[in-house]
């Protein structure tokens, strides 16, 4: 009988997996305990502000810690505590608020390793909510994982389903450098089979979600389900489409998604984020570059515009990649 | 002697410049210095003063108008009167490496009906087509491109490759694209004026299970080679046509694939086995070369769909017209045939023909080759069929009633048992001499010599 959880259930269960195997690792961040310095047994209403915690103060107490409302202090004790011998899970509640600490993972945990020569490690994972599409509005839906991909010493992860944010999770938690994982909020709601017990997928490893010769979908968290839709569109018009869902973007799956390439000679990238600097641009000069040659039409980029995210709904849902758009951009390349 | 009035080049960065005010009136007396005109670059206004002086003559450029830099403005006389034609200045200005005599006779540029020839520097490729291109060997600028812009694409330059497997060489550096199917004695198929062997789509499923069908696109159709040349003569497609098959074959040609069969029978006997001459001519009729005009021109000028709407009421009868379902299946059909011949060619064809046209009308008694003449009743465009059929000693003739020139797309079931019906007499040994064939309506036939 397959087990369906939610995402949140998913990583909830992969935490509390990390928490019972490893007595190194805590978890902290703002509610995830469930408020305030309250004891363990009267809290855990919350489990943070999306519920994902939930249940784990109580079956590890001392373990799960409410932090002030300063990310710049949870994200500083969170690098310090990993620097110095335990495995943290610190939740930044929206990686919009990475701007406020960003000192910490960009100047601390990112160069710790290199300039100690390896004498140091920080065995750090953040845990943080992106993307758009809950009404949260220009300073709570950005998708800003680019900018930890971007930076050489973080690893950044983007699972697109509930079985995949559980291995990730547990894979990002037992990494010896930080990891990034990122939550999108399309994937966060989304129900599927998990396996029990414990298993990690190994970070770097992008995954053929539908395999298909015409042409390729590059996608990753909330985008998936986008591009697996338009792909079941474009089917019924004979079109082909391979989805590869790239899980991990730093490191990048390179050779995933050059042979994807060599394969259908066409592709697109499916980024729920801004344009400029990004991801999907990021893909498109790996193909450009290394893959010049499989080329068979133009790389086209499916992202949100060059604009902060809408309020109003009918804005936001107009903001993000839909399966029209990535259909669109498959028909203009011919 | 003239002097120029050019938008001067300011800066680094000045492209272009509008022209403010020409203070002076036209034929006013200059001084060299004086301020002769207002130009406005990067939002400033700038005097420019005469390099000579004289009479300002001629004014190219008005006021308000925005042109590059080095454009001429207007020019400066030394006298009031003295000649000068402002568009040879012009000219000579704007070329000033061409020699004076050719700008002052600027030459007529030749109007040919030529569609642009697609060039690989002037099309866009897609890298993987150029990838494949140099793994195949393929040269880009000859395949056609079927994306978005006319882009080359990978897809592209496998089916032209594809396509060009079979292809043979007919001279050096003239491959010519011929399609084989079946197996057994060579039926050669030599398509028509424009056409390629795609117009014998219906009888090549009759004819290829009992024979080695090969069907020869002949110099500048389809993926044959268009290797330039002011005409191409019957006599070199019928040299090219001997070079697609070994031995001795039964060729069947459509009117100017006719000619070509016959032209062959004549130079080469011995390397035919029997004619099949489908609404052959031997003369151009006014109204084919009237026909061949306008197609040259609405294959330089229009889309091939344009092209085949215009060219059906000429290729089929009246009852297939009559049908509107089936006269836009042919359209279309057509359409796609003639898309794959382009104007160069056909201009090419056409002097062919029209140098062909009247050469062999005495030697038909001449063939001693087993043949069978198809026409259609309705044929406006050769309708000296029977004329060639009775003028070929023995020749067996069918006349499909009712089908036009398309004879072999219209009555195509009618036509193939007439083929087969004479192939086997052929292969037999014998031949269909004197006889006639049953039409498919049943009705009599004319017969040769009746």
């Amino acid at each position: 009988m397959p087990r369906i959880l939610s995402t949140g259930q998913a990583i909830n269960e992969a935490l509390a997996i990390a928490l019972a195997s490893d007595p190194d690792v805590i978890v902290l961040g703002e509610d995830v305990a469930g408020g305030g310095a309250r004891d363990a047994e009267d809290v855990d209403e919350m489990g943070g502000v999306l519920g994902t915690t939930k249940g784990l103060v109580k079956r590890f107490p001392g373990r799960v810690l409410d932090t002030p409302i300063s990310e710049m202090g949870i994200l500083g004790t969170a690098v310090g505590a990993a620097a110095t011998g335990l495995r943290p899970v610190a939740e930044l509640m929206f990686i919009d608020f990475l701007g406020v600490c960003l000192d910490p993972l960009l100047n601390q945990a990112a160069k710790l390793r290199y300039m100690f020569g390896g004498k140091a490690r920080v065995p750090l994972t953040v845990r943080t909510v992106s993307g758009a599409g809950m009404r949260s509005a220009a300073q709570h839906s950005q998708s800003l994982y680019w900018i930890t991909t971007g930076i050489p010493g973080l690893k950044t992860v983007i699972p697109s389903n509930p079985a995949d944010a559980k291995g990730l999770l547990l894979a990002a938690i037992r990494d010896d450098d930080p990891v990034i994982f990122c939550e999108a909020k399309g994937v966060l709601m989304q129900r599927g089979e998990v396996p029990e017990g414990d298993y990690t997928i190994p970070i770097g490893q992008a995954k053929v979600v539908r395999a298909g010769g015409d042409v390729t979908l590059v996608a990753f968290g909330a985008t998936v389900a986008v591009a697996l839709a338009a792909a079941e569109q474009l089917a019924k018009e004979g079109t082909e489409a391979e989805v590869l869902d790239l899980r991990s973007l730093q490191p990048l799956d390179e050779a995933a998604i050059l042979g994807s390439l060599e394969k259908t000679g066409r592709l697109v990238v499916v980024d729920e984020s801004t344009p400029r600097c990004g991801i999907a641009s990021d893909v498109a000069a790996l193909c450009v570059d290394r893959g010049f040659d499989f080329l068979n039409a133009p790389v086209k980029r499916v992202t949100a515009p060059h604009t902060p995210v809408p309020f109003a709904a009918i804005l936001e849902d107009a903001f993000r990649p839909s399966a029209e758009k990535v259909i669109a951009a498959v028909r203009e390349m011919g | 002697m003239a002097t120029p009035i050019a938008m001067p080049k300011l800066g680094m960065s000045m492209q272009e410049g509008r022209v403010v005010a020409w203070p002076l009136p036209l034929g006013a007396a200059v001084a060299r210095g004086q301020i002769v005109l207002v130009i406005e670059s990067e939002k400033a206004e700038v005097e420019i003063e005469a390099t000579a002086s004289g009479f300002l003559r001629h004014l190219y450029v008005a006021v308000d108008a925005t042109v590059p830099c080095g454009t001429l403005l207007g020019a400066i006389t030394e006298t009031p009167d003295e000649a000068f034609d402002a568009e040879s200045f012009r000219i000579a200005h704007d070329h000033p490496e061409a020699p004076r005599a050719s700008a002052a006779a600027a030459p007529r540029v030749a109007t040919a009906p030529e569609r642009a020839i697609p060039r690989s520097g002037s099309k866009p490729i897609a890298p993987a087509a150029r990838a494949r291109a140099r793994e195949l060997g393929v040269d880009l600028a000859r395949v056609p491109g079927s994306g978005p812009g006319g882009r080359v694409t990978r897809e592209d330059v496998d089916a032209w490759a594809a396509r060009h497997e079979r292809c043979i060489e007919v001279a050096p550096g003239v491959a010519l694209e011929v399609p084989a199917t079946g197996h057994g004695d060579p039926v050669v198929l030599l398509p028509g004026f424009g056409t390629d062997v795609a117009a014998f789509a219906r009888q090549v499923p009759a004819l290829e299970s009992s024979f080695r069908v090969l069907g020869v696109n002949p110099r500048g159709v389809a993926g044959s080679d268009a290797p330039p040349a002011a005409s191409y003569e019957v006599a070199r497609m019928a040299e090219d046509a001997a070079c697609a098959f070994e031995g001795r074959a039964h060729l069947v040609g459509a009117s100017l694939g006719a000619a070509v069969a016959l032209e062959l029978a004549l130079a080469h006997p011995e390397r035919v086995r029997s004619l099949v001459l489908m609404t052959p001519f031997v003369a151009a009729s006014p109204r084919l070369i009237a026909v061949l005009e306008a197609w040259c021109r609405l294959a330089a000028e229009a889309s091939p769909e344009t092209l085949a709407s215009a060219l059906v009421p000429w290729f089929f009868g009246a009852a297939t017209l009559a049908d509107e379902r089936l006269r836009a299946r042919n359209a279309r059909g057509l359409a796609e045939i003639v898309a794959r011949v382009p104007a160069t060619t056909l201009l090419r064809q056409a002097a062919g023909l029209l140098a062909w046209s009247g050469t062999r009308g005495a030697d038909l008694g001449a063939i001693s080759l087993p043949t069978l003449v198809v026409a259609g009743a309705d044929d406006l465009l050769a309708p000296d069929a029977a004329a060639v059929a009775r003028a070929i000693p023995g020749a067996a003739f069918l006349l499909v009633p009712g089908a036009g020139h398309a004879v072999a797309l219209e009555s195509h079931e009618a036509v193939n048992d007439a083929i087969l019906a004479h192939l086997a007499r052929s292969q037999a040994g014998g031949n269909s001499r004197g006889r006639s064939v049953n039409s498919a309506a049943g009705r009599p036939p004319i017969s040769k010599d009746s």
